[in-house]
């Protein structure tokens, strides 16, 4: 039976009204018209719905609605505000997050479709290790559970170039909080 | 990465020889400046011989550049723009662009062919330059030649004007010369749509000289990627008419249980459970529909267990396939060179090499699977948005698939996961499901398939085999090469939706081709024959495994076995593999690629397999290989480094050297960005794809079934450009896939001293092979 959920997404309140079982995904892309996360495979494979939940990555394709009351999920809509948040700066639409700003920097995504999910697990990856050899960015992006992320257009190495653009950033301007 | 740059142009086209050729100038100056609001309010495609249809010019000195052709992935947002920034000398980013909307962009074609494309935006953007010139010269009051114009500001006799202020309340009105005709329906081609082309623009008008080019051949950023990494594109899955959506329904398909399943009984859909759910079926498409869309997925599963279809079973099963293959009788091939003067060249042979190869199916397998929306309304009006390659086509077979007229179709294209090939030719898709439940429900529909749908029912690119024989003469120089390679059907373009629900569809003639463009012209001796066969199981009442092209097609799998013919002659005229390409071809641009590439690797020069190849033990095996192809005005060289570890059967690449001459480089870092994504996906073909299915049905439907590489099975990557000013443009995405495979089977070659005929290198087929 459908019933309410308030959640927290990228900071603010919201109310939505869903079956209990439904996936946080769905709920994301149309109740809340967060494009952001994406539907890959709905099998927690590939990583195309990551979303950071209490600042883990979480297959949102996965996780139902229900299971999120009281956390607080942020989409890479949000990244910026995590950012502003941890440097104790004013929110401004200028500001991306330095993930962001090293995906555009490096010219990362070819299609993009996977790239949400990278940034995703790069800022979770970051927030437990602020400076990442290549070897531990192939380690996390392919053997932290459930799945490895998957690029068909195989951009790995454009992510690790702007992972380690982003970790050199956020190092330098005093890194995470 | 290692750049270099060669080479001077050829004598162009000047404004002078142009005027005096009576070069189209038409700078009259009509006053509307409503057409280009006209255009966007038809569903008829934009007149391609109207200079509004293609660009507008704005008073705020923005420009709007419209092409057909649409975005992959590969950069060409960016190309497109830095081409035309070239011609009228603006910057980059002053420019937007619509790509690939059918009522808004006017030249159609499939997004790979971005040369004919760029060719096309380079000599609009010259014919508008030299009228902006004369314009310019008319109101500065001196002569065009002593005008300079620099970001987009005339200048002359000491006063300026940008192209807004020369443009102030007037229109250019200027002819664009075009042939090529309108995309419809053609049952000449294999795949029954025409116009793949699009329109090409015609004419000499003077272009910019690539000496003096400052955007071309610069990194300057693809324009869609912002808004990608901020969460603010609009992609062909979000619902993407926002008044749309309070009518919306979306859909979840009920496929087959079998590639040849017919419908018995649709089941029923519990009302208790999902009230606002309800089963939409024609003939044997069958669906769920609901506003909710989780509603509409979960009351699928809970309706497909109970529904009836008829069993069937055709298929050889994966692991027969090449057996089969080799079974049948092919027919005539189509050919190309002197059958008679290969086998007399053969029969002189001192020695020859001989070898057959094969590949499994494998598949395009974006991350995203199929989605469209689409919108048919009761006045016959179509709108589809969608991630289709090729628009217009896609439009014509829409048409035909309702029985409309194709001015009443609307096609929005939208950014998508990559598709390498998959919908080049119009077809395939959920645009088919979505405009026949949106005719059947009389409201919008969001078709989106599932991955284990999408692995199942989508297009693959099929399996082949192939024979290929060498002959070489006492010096070890290969003296002729005689080749056949047979694969089922690779060009079937047909919706689902319409095979399924029984409606009109394009037609499917199927054939194969010669594809490889030929890099030796030191061997002059070939024959080649390429045979061709329906779908496998085509017979079966919706088509069987339907075949479609994938990225480098033909030539990819064409090119793997000359190259590897080409490895296995080297190893038995005991040469080096590179020193023995370079004795088999005089063109400059690859005998520099080769060495270039082949220091990068840090290269030794010296036969395979390496001294200490072994087939046994626990310790990983090293060795090195190499490939080239040459496609498109653009040669590529590949080097594999990898490690066989023979008691486990796994197979490392360890590092992969890629470089490419493609002509002039346009943009060097997203050229860097696809040579190392086209390695990753070559090594994974190489190493992984394998589509595998029983006698009923495909089986390899989610990633843990069809494995593609991950991050940390990419190997370290180094990346060798040449460029080129005066040898044109070469494709710089395309073949960046296809030398990874020739290569990686030469390494394993070189490590063990056995030559794998097959890919992919899986495990059980290394410990099968080091066994036999
Ligand atoms: S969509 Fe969630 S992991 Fe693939
Ligand atoms: S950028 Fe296309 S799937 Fe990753």
């Amino acid at each position: 039976m459908k019933t309410k959920f308030a959640l927290t997404v990228n900071g603010a309140k919201q109310r939505v009204t869903a079956e209990p079982g439904t996936p946080l995904l769905y709920v994301l892309r149309n109740a809340l018209k967060l494009t952001g996360p994406r539907f890959g495979c709905g099998l927690a494979q590939c990583g195309a719905c990551a979303v950071l939940v209490d600042g883990k990555e979480v297959r949102s394709c996965v996780v139902p609605v229900d299971s999120m009351v009281g956390k607080k999920v942020v989409t890479i809509e949000g990244l910026p505000e995590v950012w502003a948040q941890q440097k104790g700066i004013a929110p401004n639409s200028q500001t991306l997050h330095p993930v962001q700003q090293a995906w555009i920097d490096e010219q990362t995504p070819k299609c993009g479709y996977c790239q949400s999910g990278m940034m995703i697990a790069a800022v979770d990856l970051l927030s437990k290790n602020p400076n990442p050899t290549v070897a531990e960015i192939k380690d996390a992006f392919t053997n932290t559970p459930p799945s490895p992320h998957l690029c068909r257009c195989g951009t790995y190495a454009a992510i690790i170039d702007a992972v380690q653009r982003a970790a050199k950033v956020m190092n330098s301007t005093g890194g995470p909080a | 990465m290692i750049r270099r740059t060669q080479g001077s142009e050829a004598q162009l086209t000047t404004r002078r020889d142009f005027v005096r050729a009576g070069g189209a100038l038409f700078v009259s100056l009509a006053a509307p400046l409503g057409e280009a609001a006209q255009i966007v309010a038809t569903a008829t495609t934009p007149d391609p011989t109207l200079l509004a249809s293609w660009l507008e010019i704005r008073h705020d000195n923005t420009i709007l550049l419209r092409t057909g052709r649409t975005e992959t992935g590969t950069g060409m947002s960016a190309f497109y723009a830095q081409t035309l920034a070239e011609e009228l000398r603006v910057r980059p980013e002053v420019i937007t662009l619509i790509m690939g909307d059918t009522d808004r962009t006017p030249d159609g074609g499939y997004s790979a062919g971005f040369l004919i494309g760029a060719a096309n935006v380079r000599k609009v953007g010259a014919y508008t330059y030299q009228a902006l010139l004369s314009l310019a010269a008319e109101q500065l009051q001196v002569p065009a030649s002593s005008i300079t114009i620099t970001a987009g500001v005339a200048a002359g006799g000491g006063k300026s004007l940008s192209y807004g202020q020369l443009l102030e309340g007037r229109h250019l009105d200027l002819k664009i010369p075009v042939t090529g005709k309108p995309t419809g329906m053609d049952a000449s081609f294999g795949w029954g749509v025409g116009g793949l082309m699009g329109y090409s623009v015609t004419g000499n008008p003077p272009v910019k000289p690539v000496s003096e080019y400052t955007v071309v051949g610069t990194s300057f950023p693809m324009p869609g990627i912002p808004d990608k990494v901020t969460g603010r594109t609009a992609w062909s899955c979000d619902v993407p008419v926002p008044g749309l959506e309070g009518n919306l329904l979306h859909a979840r398909m009920i496929r087959p249980p079998t590639v040849g399943s017919t419908l018995i009984t649709a089941g029923t859909v519990d009302k208790k459970r999902f009230p606002t759910a309800r089963v939409i079926a024609k003939g044997n498409l069958v669906a769920v529909v609901s506003p909710d869309e989780w509603e509409a997925v979960t009351a699928a599963r809970a309706f497909a267990s109970s529904t009836k279809w008829t069993a069937w079973s055709g298929l050889p099963g994966s692991e027969q396939l090449t057996t089969t293959l080799r079974a049948r009788d092919w027919g005539t091939p189509s050919t190309r060179g002197d059958a008679t003067a290969v086998i007399a060249a053969l029969a002189q042979a001192e020695r020859t090499v001989s070898a057959s190869f094969e590949q499994p199916y494998v598949r395009h397998a974006p991350i995203g699977p199929y989605v469209a929306v689409a919108d048919v309304r009761r006045d016959g009006t179509v709108t589809v948005w969608t991630h289709s390659s090729q628009s217009q086509g896609l439009r014509a077979q829409i048409a035909n698939t309702l029985s409309v007229p194709r001015e009443k179709v609307v096609i929005r294209w939208l950014d998508h996961a990559g598709q390498y090939g998959r919908t080049t030719h119009s077809g395939d898709g959920a645009e088919g499901d979505a405009v026949i439940l949106s005719q059947l429900t009389g409201q919008p529909v969001r078709v989106q398939w599932m991955l284990p749908e999408d692995m199942a029912w989508s297009t693959a690119s099929p399996g082949w085999i192939a024979d290929i024989k060498g002959g070489l003469d006492a010096q070890g120089r290969i003296t002729a090469v005689e080749s056949a390679f047979r694969s089922p059907h690779m060009m079937d373009a047909r919706l689902l939706g319409a095979i399924l629900g029984r409606m009109p569809t394009t037609t499917t003639k199927s054939g194969n081709w010669n594809a490889i463009e030929w890099p030796y012209d030191r061997i002059k001796t070939r024959f080649e024959a390429a045979y061709g066969m329906p779908n496998l199981a085509g017979e079966a009442a919706h088509g069987g495994l339907r075949g479609n092209i994938m990225r480098t097609p033909g030539h990819r799998q064409q090119n793997f076995v000359l190259e590897s013919m080409i490895n296995e002659a080297a190893a038995l005229a005991g040469a080096d593999p590179i020193q023995f390409r370079r004795e088999h071809t005089t063109e400059p641009r690859l005998l520099e690629l080769l060495d270039a590439t082949a220091q990068a690797a840090g290269w030794e020069a010296r036969p395979s397999p390496r001294p200490g190849a072994g087939k046994t033990g626990n310790a990983p095996l090293i060795g090195r290989g190499a490939g080239i192809i040459f496609r498109d005005n653009a040669y590529w060289v590949g080097i594999a480094e990898v490690e066989v570890t023979p008691a486990t059967g796994v197979v490392r690449a360890t590092r992969f050297t890629i470089g490419a001459d493609v002509g002039k480089v346009i943009n060097p870092r997203h050229l860097d960005r696809c040579m190392k994504s086209g390695a990753v996906m070559g090594l994974s073909e190489a190493l992984k794809e394998e589509v595998t299915f029983d006698r009923e049905r495909v089986t390899s439907t989610d990633w843990n079934r069809y494995k593609i590489l991950t991050m940390q099975e990419m190997p370290e990557l180094r990346v060798v450009q040449i460029s080129r000013d005066d040898k044109g443009f070469g494709t710089g995405g395309e073949a960046s896939n296809a030398v990874a495979p020739s290569a990686v089977v030469a390494a394993f070659f070189d490590a063990t001293g056995i030559f794998p005929r097959r890919i992919p290198l899986t495990p059980n087929y290394v410990k099968a092979l080091l066994n036999g």
